[in-house]
């Protein structure tokens, strides 16, 4: 342990520091991991390298754990990765099981974040020298698989594709970006439109209109009555929660953590995909599949803890092969190049005491969110007896300073919000569907990349299922999920038509 | 309702407080906050980082508030179209901002034309071109001849800018020795640092950009490792990389990369002189800005550069200092863009 | 044969066009589906409309005609506001601060139900405190940049 000797009382405290400030941050609509690690990078100026990386670890882990808070008490996600959250916490809530969805939500949390610290520590170098098997196509294939995940979310079949495939047309407005390797030309807008729209929309102005200006516009149709779901509270509080919640779970955590290592660990992929795998994961897997979305704890358990296991996985490449895994740890790097440390597949050998630093990091971090967040639950989750003509205001300002903030200062993000809440709006009332659409949305631009980038170096479709052992078996997943989606389908139809006339 | 005016009237009082506080700081030349907007979206990267650094000094220099936004490039010449008439905001970028133009990409202009160029304040001179270590090619030359024997090279590039220049560059130098030749470099567009190295393992790429900084430590890995790499060309001029620290980047010393720049690694522009590209950063202004602003900020910046503390902190992060006031810059950098513009609009 | 087949496979992208390439694909998977939904979901819902079945509601009776065009109005004024009042006070975020709390205000006004004293006091501190922190904590403490 002769690592650890010369970490100090500060670097203790700096974690727990980071974690609170990630954790408001993420729960912040709006508000991300990324942007809390950028926020402070300033500050470790004046830290030394484990104080910084001490304080911009916990940063991370409570910016990405901090997204389950109104995911699961607002229905709009805190952050992209936490829309997962969103499809069974929130109904939870609604039930009355706020409370029990958070601490759900936590435990997921902290134990997708431990196991893929514990990959971290053990299998980075191996896993590096595994993630660079995956090239565009692979990576393309794994885009797809998460697509198709919009078959079993969908209410009706064909809308709900035809919602996820809109999302894919809507997210290729703008430019054909040459930072991810396109030819920089603009599409899809009249020449007009260019100058507001040569960076098309935002992810994250989009996901909070659609989640939260919506539903508020929603309510405002209704005319903002105060249901009381704070006398549902107090009955709720009776549904204790207990760890026998996670009974005949543990498939679906360690499941779920893997995954989220696992696409963390890719870079380029996105961590949205993860949670959004693994949801659909559970789903195939689960026995009662009909039960999720409607408020099913395997649910919020599947979405927490890939979202916590992408912390260590993103890790991964960033410390072996000097690769961000996603956004934030791009940011990360800047943090190295500041201490004059470099990133790259010799970092662990020749940097062994800082290495063994962060994996300690990353784990004091999870402990100190589940600590925090544990105990503050009680308080957080009173947030929904919150009357709506106070909180409705406060959502409406905070999404437009998140919208506002997460491009650093660009005002057609707010309006895009403002865009998606009233499209988000009608919508639902001409049966286009939400969860599919965002997700289309979410991956449109990477699928684009990863096919197009594969058919430009090869010249044809057969090197999709040629190309690798793995992409065969991506294909053999594939298959499995759409099968079981249609199946599925076809016994629901048969399950209501027996139901109707029986 | 007294409360909802007594609110009203605090409001108020608030707002006629404002104009006295803000009247009480004009003997600066900016007031208010300097946002200082780049054309990069990334807060981990070299323009951001670059940026931060000068940002810091200036706002201590001046003791005023200096935010870097990292909004990318078309929105931040949006920004500075709508707001940097007053001189509160201003934009750092590199030499992306004319290569987008010469490459024809939209969103960029003839920043010489729309804005006014302002003071360079450092290089990254990193810019690098590698192969697998097992290639049979050990120098830039090998490649340029082997190009011009007919063998189709594939070179994996960011279109559009500072990648791509190097690759325009090689393409010059083939057409210059074999005329005719230079369609044997083939650019294989991607986009990030990872699906360049990507390309390179896959061997889907001979040869890629990259830079001394993140890849370095590809360059020592053994042999044997497929992600092993070779430098073969560094595109910054020979004095700037003698400027670094002799410790170089890494466990590679300066000696060491002088190996791959010029005159060591050839790569001729025309029949007297080699090609050499240094990527500099520099500040962009409002056309409408009132010449004192920029007279203030070259004032701030070459007190900031006669200190020498901001020397020290650049090189730490492997940027060679490079301060050249207002008019200087402009003239120097117009100068580049004209060379470059040679070679991009021959090579089209 | 064995050419024939794999030659069917055969794409070529010229990059200078690829910027068109999916999204051309995806439009075409869009139209596709959309024709789909039609014969599958559409003609069973018109023939049921025609039968008499099911009525088209297209009635606004449900809607409540102050807060929902209210919220509308109010929002974009927010927006466009925001923005026009922070170009006097350049990159100080104190457009955001000062737009916000009447818009708050407002809003909550809006929404309220049986408004008395009580809920005017609380309605009021929210329109300053919430605003006033946010701006404080982003804007100052973290140099956040708000409009």
């Amino acid at each position: 342990m002769e690592y650890f000797a010369d970490l100090s009382f500060t670097f203790f405290m700096l974690i727990p520091v980071g974690v609170i400030i990630g954790i408001i941050f993420g729960a912040i609509p709006g508000m991300t991991a990324t942007m809390a690690v950028a926020v402070c990078l300033p500050l470790t100026y004046s830290l030394n390298l484990n104080q910084g990386l001490a304080l911009l670890l916990g940063l991370y882990v409570g910016g990405i754990s901090g997204g389950l808070v109104p995911a699961i008490l607002l229905n709009i996600p805190g952050t992209p990765s936490s829309i997962t959250t969103t499809f069974d916490g929130y109904p939870m809530t609604q039930k009355g099981e706020g409370e029990k969805a958070l601490k759900i939500g936590i435990v997921s949390s902290l134990f997708g974040g431990l196991l893929s610290a514990a990959i971290l520590a053990f299998f980075a170098p191996l896993l590096a020298d595994f993630a660079i098997k995956f090239s565009y196509i692979e990576k393309f294939l794994i885009i797809f698989l998460a697509l198709t995940v919009i078959a079993s979310l969908s209410k009706n079949l064909l809308a709900g594709i035809f919602s996820g495939v809109l999302g894919v047309y809507i997210s290729l407005i703008g430019t054909y970006d040459i930072s991810f390797g396109g030819n920089g030309d603009i599409r899809l807008m009249p020449e007009f439109l260019e100058y507001w729209l040569a960076d098309g929309f935002s992810l994250l102005p989009v996901l909070i209109g659609l989640f939260g200006l919506a539903t508020i516009m929603e309510e405002a149709e209704k005319g903002i009555r105060e249901e009381d779901l704070s006398s549902k509270m107090v009955l709720g509080s009776s549904i204790k929660f207990s760890f026998s919640v996670f009974k005949g779970q543990v498939i679906n955590l360690f499941r779920s953590g893997i995954i989220g290592t696992f696409v963390g660990m890719l870079p380029g992929v996105g961590g949205s995909a993860a949670s959004v795998l693994s949801y659909t994961q559970a789903k195939n897997f689960s026995k009662k599949p009909e039960k999720m979305g409607k408020g099913a704890p395997e649910g919020v358990i599947a979405s927490e803890s890939a979202n916590n296991g992408l912390t260590g996985g993103a890790l991964i490449p960033l410390l072996s092969l000097g690769i961000p895994g996603d956004s934030t740890t791009a940011v990360l790097i800047g943090a190295f190049t500041l201490q004059g440390i470099q990133v790259g597949p010799l970092f662990i050998g020749e940097n062994m005491g800082t290495w063994h630093t962060m994996v300690l990091a990353v784990v004091i971090a999870n402990f100190a969110m589940f600590l925090v967040m544990f105990f503050a639950i009680k308080y957080i989750a009173k947030v929904i007896t919150v009357p709506k003509y106070i909180l409705f205001p406060i959502i409406i300002m905070m999404c437009v300073v998140g919208a506002y903030a997460i491009n650093y200062g660009v005002m057609f993000d707010v309006w895009t919000l403002l865009i998606f809440g009233i499209f988000g709006y009608l919508a639902q009332k001409i049966g286009i569907e939400v969860a599919p659409f965002i997700i289309g949305f979410i991956l449109g631009k990477s699928a684009e990349i990863y096919f197009v980038k594969s058919l430009e170096s090869f010249g044809t479709l057969t090197i999709f299922f040629t190309k690798s052992p793995i992409a065969m078996f991506l294909w053999v997943l594939i298959v499995v999920s759409v099968g079981y989606s249609i199946y599925s389908t076809i016994k629901n139809r048969r399950q209501d038509k027996f139901d109707g006339h029986g | 309702m007294k409360r909802i005016w007594m609110s009203i009237g605090l409001i108020l009082f608030a707002l006629t407080l404002l104009p006295v506080s803000s009247a009480m700081a004009a003997d600066k030349v900016i007031d208010g906050n300097l946002r200082v907007v780049i054309g990069s979206k990334s807060t981990g990267g070299d323009t951001y980082q670059n940026s931060a650094i000068v940002a810091d000094a200036l706002a201590k220099k001046l003791d005023i508030n200096v935010k870097v936004d990292a909004v990318g490039a078309s929105a931040a010449f949006q920004a500075l179209d709508r707001a940097g008439v007053r001189g509160n905001t201003i934009m750092i970028f590199h030499d992306q901002a004319y290569l987008g133009y010469l490459y024809g990409k939209k969103g960029y202009f003839d920043i010489f034309d729309k804005y006014i160029v302002g003071p360079t304040v450092a290089i990254n001179p990193g810019n690098a071109y590698l192969v697998p270590k097992s290639s049979p090619y050990q120098t830039i030359e090998d490649i340029i001849n082997a190009c011009g024997k007919g063998t189709k090279v594939r070179v994996a590039i960011q279109p559009g800018g500072v990648s791509e220049i190097g690759y325009t560059a090689l393409k010059n130098a083939i057409s210059l020795k074999y005329p005719g030749k230079e369609g044997n470099l083939v650019a294989v567009n991607t986009g990030s640092q990872s699906a360049k190295n990507q390309l390179l393992f896959d061997g889907q790429a001979d040869l890629i950009n990259g830079s001394v900084q993140a890849n370095e430590q590809y360059t020592r890995l053994p042999a044997d490792d497929q992600k092993a790499m070779r430098f073969v060309w560094l595109t910054a001029r020979s004095a700037t990389i003698q400027q670094a620290p002799a410790a170089g980047l890494g466990q590679t010393t300066r000696d060491q990369l002088l190996q791959f720049v010029e005159p060591n690694a050839k790569v001729p522009f025309d029949a007297n002189s080699y090609f050499t590209f240094d990527k500099e950063f520099y500040f962009l202004f409002n056309k409408g800005l009132d010449p004192k602003v920029i007279a203030a900020i070259d004032e701030a910046l070459t007190e900031i550069y006669t200190e020498g503390k901001i020397q020290e902190t650049q090189k730490k992060s492997f940027f060679i200092p490079n301060f050249k006031p207002s008019v200087e810059a402009a003239a120097y950098l117009k100068g580049k863009m004209e060379m470059n513009k040679k070679i991009i609009s021959s090579m089209q | 044969m064995d050419n024939g087949i794999s030659s069917l496979f055969k794409v070529k992208i010229n990059f200078a066009e690829s910027h068109t390439f999916f999204p051309t694909i995806v439009f075409w998977v869009l139209l596709i589906l959309l024709l789909l939904i039609f014969i599958f979901n559409g003609r069973p819902y018109l023939r049921s409309l025609r039968n008499g079945e099911r009525k088209l509601s297209l009635s606004l009776a449900h809607v409540d005609k102050l807060r929902l065009p209210g919220t509308l109005v109010l929002t974009v004024a927010y927006f466009l506001l925001m923005d026009y009042v922070g170009t006097f006070f350049p990159n100080q975020g104190l457009g955001f601060l000062f737009v916000s709390i009447p818009f708050i205000f407002l809003l909550s006004l809006l929404y309220v139900h049986r408004i008395d004293r009580r809920k005017i006091l609380a309605m009021s501190l929210n329109a300053l405190i919430a605003p006033s922190v946010a701006w404080y904590v982003l804007a100052q403490l973290f140099n956040i940049t708000l409009p």
